[in-house]
């Protein structure tokens, strides 16, 4: 293993990996720290630029862009309180206070330490977990892998948005939007309504540059009409005393643990890792009434758990080739795109670039950390750019991704068809991701789910005579379930309860 | 007026979309069935096995989001409460016209209207001339109003963008009106 690691090290110090991390980073960083485009818009939009990269290096660009983007988020979340990312939510609640009692600098400067720890924690268990987890996976067969994709897509389905029902709807839509095109088994065209520009099925990318950048530039445009945005507060120093490091270092641990707990399970991703760290926090440390009130913990705690949840998210994805949200899964996309098989078998066939991965994250890691640190007004300062300059140019760049696909007016027509869907899915909180999830998977789910049939000449009980297909069978179903009876029984229960109180 | 107000109480958007994915399901099944089914061998699955599957389920959920009792959980609060939280509208105000929320937010219908255009016209009138439309209108309706800051970003950006991704990254795109000129 350690000379696996070391090859990879060999390959990401390379100076043009070793660049692309730094530029990967950067954009990180700055998206960051712009409110309105994420992590997961942006990765589409960098999709077309990777086809002339080598799978390796296309791989760096993309996850530096995504753990970088985690540090970004917490800089405005301090200075202007206005989260970033929705990762870096929780810390506007004492972020922005130290900022106001003039203490912005221990808080960037903690945010990027227990970033940094946490980066680097995920990176090391990656090390360590992946290789076995991907080796056991091995002995899946297509009944398991159709059961693990339907466990990865309840998971989701049930911890994205407020309403499971609405979920589930978006994840079928996306599985059935992955069913247009020619049927790679029977070769007969499905869905494509005669249209030859339908027969290769509907690009992800397309959907994705759709639902995720042109709404985001939607909404910001209706946000910066209609709202006005805040000062950014500078900060002086960028200094933190030894003494509040050690009294955040508890903090920072947990949240890394409960962060990287949290952040493997497809779908609860990184923003609700910080929310559960949070909370968990608020139970154990010492002296909890001082979280909220500007308190350094407050900082350390889910700076250092969104990072860690983003780092554990690559675990199920390198290992399973099942991502957990938005980002991962156009990472898979991408890697699809790239003729690399996303599963267990990328351990094995895909050695050099897994590991090469894995090292330039630990590159990726410090030079945030030297970026962010000393430069972190700088990025501050982005903010500061006018939204409305910014939104239409990032428009005419999305444009340019879907058509650089394969120069097809069709793709346009399609993506501003998925703009209007998406729009309004987000208006009326149908969650996206799933969509996207399922448009991904599709492919595979329908492949192994035809092996599995085709083994058990045509009977769907062989998912549940598989012991690990059943397993996560059932907790697809507990995930599904699980969260809607608790919250209607609790409804009903609040409902009856007020209603016999009014009486 | 009164009766808008009726109707709209006993019809959630909520039923709304729950009757729109049904139908979308019914239809998905229904094209199910216009699949070729070339070489279809007993047993083994075929190319709709998996979406049938799907369009079930797809449509159950509809089916749900159509019948559940969200509402009735709503009416019990709003029994206690006595407001209710699944049909939040007031009586609009006499006078209020069907196209006053259009009227108030021209703008982004506006912008929606422009991504729209550019989306369709870019293949045929060309990018630069069309990315530079697209420029100059969006940031002028989102509020910039010195003519040659929008002049000035319009024909900056689209060179910029026009130089990085077609000289540079050699995306092929197209010039449209401006091919004669080039040529």
């Amino acid at each position: 293993m350690f000379e696996h690691l070391i090859n990879g090290f060999g390959v990401a110090l390379q100076p043009f990996n070793l660049l692309i991390a730094l530029v990967g980073c950067l954009i990180g960083t700055v998206i960051g720290v712009l409110p309105g485009l994420g992590p997961t818009a942006t990765l589409a939009m960098l999709i077309p630029l990777i086809f002339s990269m080598p799978p390796a290096t296309a791989l760096i660009l993309l996850t530096s862009v995504y753990y970088g983007s985690m540090y970004g988020g917490s800089t405005t979340s301090i200075l202007v309180n206005i989260p970033g990312e929705s990762a870096s939510v929780i810390t506007t609640i004492d972020g922005h206070k130290m900022a106001m009692q003039g203490r912005a600098g221990p808080a960037l400067a903690i945010a990027a330490i227990g970033s940094f720890i946490a980066g680097t924690f995920a990176v090391v268990v990656l090390t360590f977990l992946g290789a076995p987890v991907a080796e056991y996976a091995l002995h899946f067969g297509p009944a398991e892998f159709f059961a693990l994709m339907v466990f990865g897509l309840a998971t989701v389905a049930s911890l994205t948005g407020t309403n499971v029902t609405k979920s589930v709807v978006t994840t079928c839509l996306g599985l059935m939007i992955s069913t247009v095109g020619i049927d790679l088994v029977s070769g007969a065209p499905r869905y494509t309504f005669g249209n030859p520009f339908l027969q290769d099925g509907i690009d992800f990318v397309v959907v994705a540059i759709g639902m995720f950048a042109f709404t985001e530039v939607i909404i910001t445009a209706r946000e910066v009409r209609e709202g006005t945005r805040a000062e950014v507060v500078k900060a002086a120093g960028i200094w933190v005393s030894w003494k509040e490091v050690v009294y955040s270092l508890p903090s920072i641990a947990r949240g890394t643990f409960f962060g990287f707990l949290v952040g493997m399970l497809p779908g609860a991703g990184a923003t609700l890792s910080t929310f559960i760290a949070y909370n968990l926090e608020k139970r154990i440390c010492k002296n909890p009434e001082l979280l909220g009130t500007g308190d350094i913990r407050g900082v350390a705690n889910p700076e250092s758990s969104n990072n860690a949840a983003s780092g554990a998210s690559l675990v199920p994805l390198l290992t399973l080739g099942l991502p957990g949200g938005g980002a991962t899964a156009i990472m898979l996309g991408a890697l699809m795109m790239l003729d690399i098989t996303p599963g267990p078998l990328m351990f094995e066939k895909h050695a050099g670039m897994i590991w090469a991965l894995i090292a330039s994250m630990y590159v990726g890691n410090a030079l945030l950390l030297i970026l962010n640190w000393p430069l972190v007004n700088v990025f501050a300062r982005i903010m500061t750019v006018p939204v409305k300059y910014l939104m239409p140019i990032v428009l005419v760049i999305s444009t340019i991704g879907v058509w650089s696909l394969s120069y097809s007016e069709v793709d346009l027509i399609l993506t501003a068809g998925a703009g209007m869907l998406g729009y309004y899915m987000r208006m009326h909180k149908y969650p996206v991701e799933p969509l996207i999830l399922g448009l991904i998977l599709g492919g595979r789910m329908e492949q192994a789910y035809r092996q599995a049939l085709i083994i058990s000449k045509g009977s769907n009980l062989v998912f549940l005579q598989h012991p690990i297909s059943l397993v996560l069978l059932i907790g697809a179903l507990l995930f599904l379930f699980l969260p809607t009876l608790l919250a209607r029984s609790k409804q009903f229960y609040m409902a009856r309860k007020t209603s016999v109180e009014a009486a | 007026m009164v009766g808008m107000n009726a109707i709209k109480k006993k019809i959630t958007r909520t039923q709304v979309e729950g009757l729109v994915i049904l139908l979308v399901a019914i239809g998905y099944l229904w094209e199910a069935q216009n699949v070729p089914l070339l070489y279809q061998v007993p047993g083994v699955p075929g190319p709709t096995t998996f979406p049938w599957l799907l369009g079930i389920v797809f449509g159950l959920s509809g089916v749900w989001l159509l019948v559940s009792p969200h509402r009735l959980i709503a009416r019990l609060r709003k029994e206690a409460a006595d407001e209710d939280e699944d049909a939040p509208e007031a009586p609009a105000p006499s006078g209020a016209a069907f196209w006053d929320p259009i009227t108030r937010d021209w703008h982004f219908y506006t912008i929606w209207a422009v991504i729209l255009g550019y989306l369709v016209l870019m293949p045929s009138l060309g990018f630069p001339v069309a990315t530079a439309l697209l420029l100059a209108m969006f940031v002028s309706l989102l509020g910039e109003q010195r003519w040659w800051v929008v002049a000035g970003l319009a024909l900056v950006a689209t060179t910029v963008i026009y130089t990085g991704f077609a000289l540079g990254l050699r995306v092929r795109l197209p010039l449209g009106v401006l091919e004669p000129l080039v040529k």
